[in-house]
């Protein structure tokens, strides 16, 4: 039976129909475009480029296999979709894609819950997934059906636009803001105007990359985890000659995850609410006028403050400041603020309900936040890896209309809270949400782990975070319970990739997934980054000790907690015990867990988590010197690995300066051991190990990330420019992290050329340009 | 008075007889297994066995998914036909049934399992999954009831099942179908194909 044509199908003109009055007519006439867009890209009348940025600009995503190719376990596959259409480059038409659904400061009310329940079931898979960015992701949509999907949204206020695209993303906030003990004053209604100024503005559509924005409540004990973006806001006060009090932000700008971490730079400390926006027009305008646009991989705007420095940015964002004409908008916004005081829906409560329920009591521990308001409590419902079915969210609809007036909010730890809940209701709140399976005990807690979407669904992904985290929380789950406070309370986030989706870079415990030759084989493995502080608006990064094999790392993690458990001082936090122990001790001690069997001593470990295919194992590779287990090339790689664990270690006791010098000779040895593939008698001099590499492995595309094109090797060749010259810590750390990738990076092409597989002449090696890969740009 | 319905996006689901020996890992691995040389445009599987009341394992296609499914807390198979199609309603009704036992059926002769899995054909539940085509009401049954009971009858036979309406308003259009006998998933084939 023939499938007819989803566009144009009497579903979607019914919505179109039934919802275009309830529309903000901007919204509609964004949605309008776009689906006229989808109509002329389908006759051929868009390039696939530019569909791209317009569908990303509206929150539609790529997903893995989307270039239509599929690796069974055997070999990549064609994937036979009717059309041969593209929906940007080598992204095929008819692929599922994800849409990402914005929702500014994590607000949501219940009527928006229950729709994106509804399009999760009638386009989706009934499977709502909450973002670290207060998002909610639907998957496996076809991109026809966005326009329907789009109204139904905008019928209850929600936009898409600028979901995705090199754009101003999703405004995040602490979802405790207006009811957070030690917030300066409630962020919700400036975090609101931030993203409604800035949605759709002219000065935010020319960005070489995408910008975040945080608002935080506090100084002291903050949430929003402004350090790790673009620009943050941490509300502040300042008392007037009058006496009276003024509000204001400490303003922030150029922190990021990512593949290198930044901390983001003061750039005042004290900017007036009625200027805030127009402080943040102006840094826009700047990072859109000075930001890279060429190079993808430099084009964040924490690369931007970095190579002008923190003074010359405020200079020129000061001086364009200066420029703009007066917008009303700026101030308008402030009259709108008590709109955002949110009531509640029952009387306040006389204190926790007291029960014999031990599981109740347990939940209250670690779900249930006291308010500033008396009586009332914020309650986390967690949510395993952030996901929620639709029939779930339509039960979290009801209990919420029950017991509060629409002041739910996604967290960026992929939950949900509810606010304003009586303290009398909550053992009643309990049981209701335990009739949807939605009273799990363990909020921010390490059962309740971070994970990005990874091989699931996104096509960067290296290892399956999703699979990792799901083992974890349900061993660790077994024994939360009886834990240790100290462990109890630890923080787990798990990426895919060195792309920070999942922020490991800020949990006491972190994953990014990396691929290591074993034996010849390919083996799933995860970088441990371990000291991170999601505390102080994300104030410390961790650093990647070491690469451990997928199916080791519940054993690793068993092993690390009971050495922090039994060697800890007294009251000694995870991440001090770890600055105090050392990252070679720890790797050390873990040892004899994180060793991988042989491939015919235990086929396990050659399986990522969630997946029923070994590992490329069929892809198993020739070395260089036939015959040899381990090749020259392997040798300088552990060299290499062995190199920057030291550097680690010296930046640890504060000589980053060696510890400098130490990863740039790491990046040598790795450089140094891919050269060897074609001549072992390369010698030590870093300037003849540079030009043989840059000749053999530069020039030639050959070291090129298929996804990520020459970013890790430009790492290497800015590192050589630079040797020898006085690093501060900030850029010796930079150097350190760039150093890691570099070498994982080194670590990739082994194992592609280890594969056989050569580059034609657009620079893409044969296999990868069957899945789709683009040519790298230099 | 019936009034004209285009039946498009429709799901059917047929439970399983055994759902506490479903083992979720082996319809993941079982699942993965159909997408080689699939006629059908299969991409990818998911895994949800953290969530609840939705579902557990779900193979993703171009034109259809086919999941475990644990929606409305009662686990099966879900057949879920994503695009629209060409035909008569008694056509496309017919087509997502045979889709959906045929499913079954292959599943049944699966040697991936530990425990085979074994589905009760004389219980069925049909969804138009669009509140576009098919808002969950009393008018919409109407219009839907004769066709399906057409082609129902030519599963069961004649008089040989009931039809209830799961009349939520928040969920989509749904019926509970219920034989009299107890036949299997091959008569049934065997009588609609």
């Amino acid at each position: 039976m023939k499938a007819l044509d989803l566009v144009s199908s009497p579903a979607a003109a019914y919505w179109k129909q039934l919802l275009s009055d309830r529309v903000n007519p901007k919204w509609r006439e964004d949605i309008d475009n776009f689906e006229t867009d989808i109509v002329l890209k389908k006759r051929g009348k868009i390039e696939d480029k530019l569909f791209a940025e317009t569908r990303l600009r509206m929150g539609a995503y790529g997903q893995r296999y989307d270039n239509g190719h599929r690796h069974d376990g055997n070999e990549s596959r064609t994937i036979p979709f009717p059309t041969d259409l593209n929906k940007g480059p080598e992204t095929k038409w008819d692929a599922p894609g994800m849409e990402r659904i914005k929702l500014p400061w994590g607000g949501m009310t219940a009527q928006q819950l229950e729709v994106i329940a509804e399009l999760a079931e009638e386009y989706s898979d009934s499977i709502l997934h909450v973002t670290t960015r207060q998002d909610i992701q639907l998957h496996y949509i076809h991109i026809e059906n966005c326009p329907s999907m789009f109204r139904r949204l905008a019928a209850v206020g929600i936009t898409t636009r600028e979901a995705c695209g090199n754009s101003v993303r999703n405004v995040t906030a602490c979802p405790i803001a207006g009811v957070c003990r030690d917030e300066a004053f409630d962020i919700t209604g400036y975090a609101n105007a931030v993203f409604a100024y800035l949605l759709g503005h002219p000065d935010v559509q020319d960005f070489g990359r995408k910008f975040k924005i945080a608002l935080s409540g506090c100084k002291h004990n903050p949430c929003g985890l402004t350090n790790i973006h673009d620009l943050g806001l941490i509300a502040a006060v300042r008392r007037q000659p009058d006496g009276s009090i003024k509000r204001g932000f400490e303003f922030y700008v150029g922190g990021g995850l990512g593949a290198v971490t930044y901390d983001a730079k003061l750039f005042t400390d004290f900017v007036a609410e009625d200027e805030v926006l127009a402080l943040t027009q102006a840094t826009c305008r700047v990072f859109a006028r000075l930001g890279e646009k060429k190079k993808r991989h430099r084009a964040r705007i924490k690369f931007l403050v970095a190579d002008m420095g923190i003074d010359k940015f405020r200079e020129a964002v000061l001086e364009e400041r200066a420029k703009l004409p007066a917008d009303p908008r700026w101030t308008d916004f402030l009259a709108t603020l008590p709109k955002f005081d949110e009531k509640a829906a029952r009387p306040a409560g006389k204190g926790i309900p007291k029960t014999n329920d031990a599981a109740f009591d347990f939940w209250c521990l670690t779900n249930v936040y006291p308010q500033k308001q008396d009586g009332f409590a914020t309650v986390t419902v967690t949510l395993p890896m952030g996901d929620i079915t639709s029939n779930q969210a339509r039960g979290l609809a009801s209990i919420a209309r029950k017991y509060i007036q629409d002041t739910m909010r996604t967290t960026v730890e992929q939950n949900i809270v509810l606010r304003f809940v009586s303290e009398s209701d909550l053992y009643d709140l309990y049981k209701d949400l335990a009739t949807i399976d939605l009273h799990q005990a363990g909020a921010a807690s390490i059962v309740d782990i971070t994970a990005c979407p990874g091989t699931d669904t996104c096509k960067l992904g290296v290892s399956s975070s999703r699979g990792l985290a799901a083992e974890l929380r349900t061993r660790l789950a077994t024994k939360f319970v009886q834990m240790d406070e100290a462990v109890r309370n630890l923080r787990i986030k798990v990426s895919g990739c060195f792309n920070s989706c999942g922020q490991q870079h800020i949990a006491d415990i972190g994953f990014f997934g990396i691929s290591r030759n074993v034996g010849g084989y390919i083996v799933p493995h995860f970088q441990m980054v371990l000291g991170g502080q999601f505390a102080n608006n994300g104030g410390t990064y961790g650093l990647a000790v070491g690469g451990i094999a997928s199916k080791a790392i519940p054993a690793a993690i068993d092993k690390l907690l009971d050495l922090y458990l039994t060697r800890k001082n007294k009251g000694e936090t995870f991440r001090a015990w770890v600055e105090r122990t050392g990252k070679a001790v720890i790797m050390q001690s873990l040892g004899d867990v994180t060793a991988v069997p042989a491939y015919d001593a235990d086929k396990s470990f050659y399986t990522d988590w969630g997946s029923v295919r070994e590992y490329n194992v069929k892809d198993k590779g020739i070395g260089e010197c036939a015959g040899e287990v381990v090749s020259l090339t392997d040798f300088g790689l552990k060299a290499a690995d062995r190199e920057v664990f030291e550097a680690q270690l010296k930046f640890d006791t504060g000589d980053w300066q060696t510890g400098a010098a130490l990863a740039y000779k790491a990046m040598v040895y790795a450089a140094q051991g891919l050269v060897k593939m074609y001549n072992i008698d390369v010698p030590d001099d870093p300037e003849k190990v540079m030009a043989e590499w840059k000749e053999r492995f530069y020039d030639t595309q050959k070291f090129f990330d298929p996804f990520a094109g020459p970013r890790f090797a430009q790492f290497y060749i800015h590192a050589h420019e630079q040797r020898g010259a006085q690093l501060d810590k900030e850029k010796a750390s930079r150097l350190l992290q760039e150093a890691l990738l570099f070498i994982e990076a080194a670590h990739s092409c082994n194992l592609r050329l280890s594969m056989g597989i050569e580059k034609g002449k657009d620079g893409i090696a044969a296999d990868i340009k069957a899945a789709g890969a683009k040519p790298a740009k230099a | 008075m019936a009034y004209a319905m285009d039946l498009q996006y429709l799901n059917w689901k047929v439970y399983l007889e055994n759902p506490a020996e479903a083992e979720p890992h082996e319809w993941f691995k079982v699942l993965n297994g159909w997408i080689p040389d699939s006629p059908e445009v299969f991409v990818d599987v998911a895994d949800y066995q953290h969530v609840q009341d939705g579902p557990v394992v779900i193979l993703v296609g171009h034109y259809l998914n086919l999941s475990l499914d644990h929606t409305g807390r009662r686990l099966g198979l879900l057949y879920d036909y994503k695009h629209p199609m060409e035909g008569s309603n008694e056509e496309k009704l017919k087509s997502g049934l045979l889709g959906l036992l045929r499913a079954a059926k292959r599943l049944e002769d699966e040697s991936g399992f530990g425990k085979k899995p074994k589905f009760k054909a004389g219980e069925l539940r049909f969804i138009v999954n669009s509140r576009a085509v098919a808002p969950n009401s009393a008018e919409t049954l109407d219009a839907v009831k004769p066709e399906l009971a057409k082609v129902l009858a030519r599963a069961f036979g004649e008089g040989a099942f009931a039809i209830e309406h799961i009349a939520d308003p928040r969920q989509r259009f749904m019926v509970q179908v219920k034989a009299t006998g107890n036949p299997s998933l091959a008569d049934l084939i065997q009588r609609l194909a």
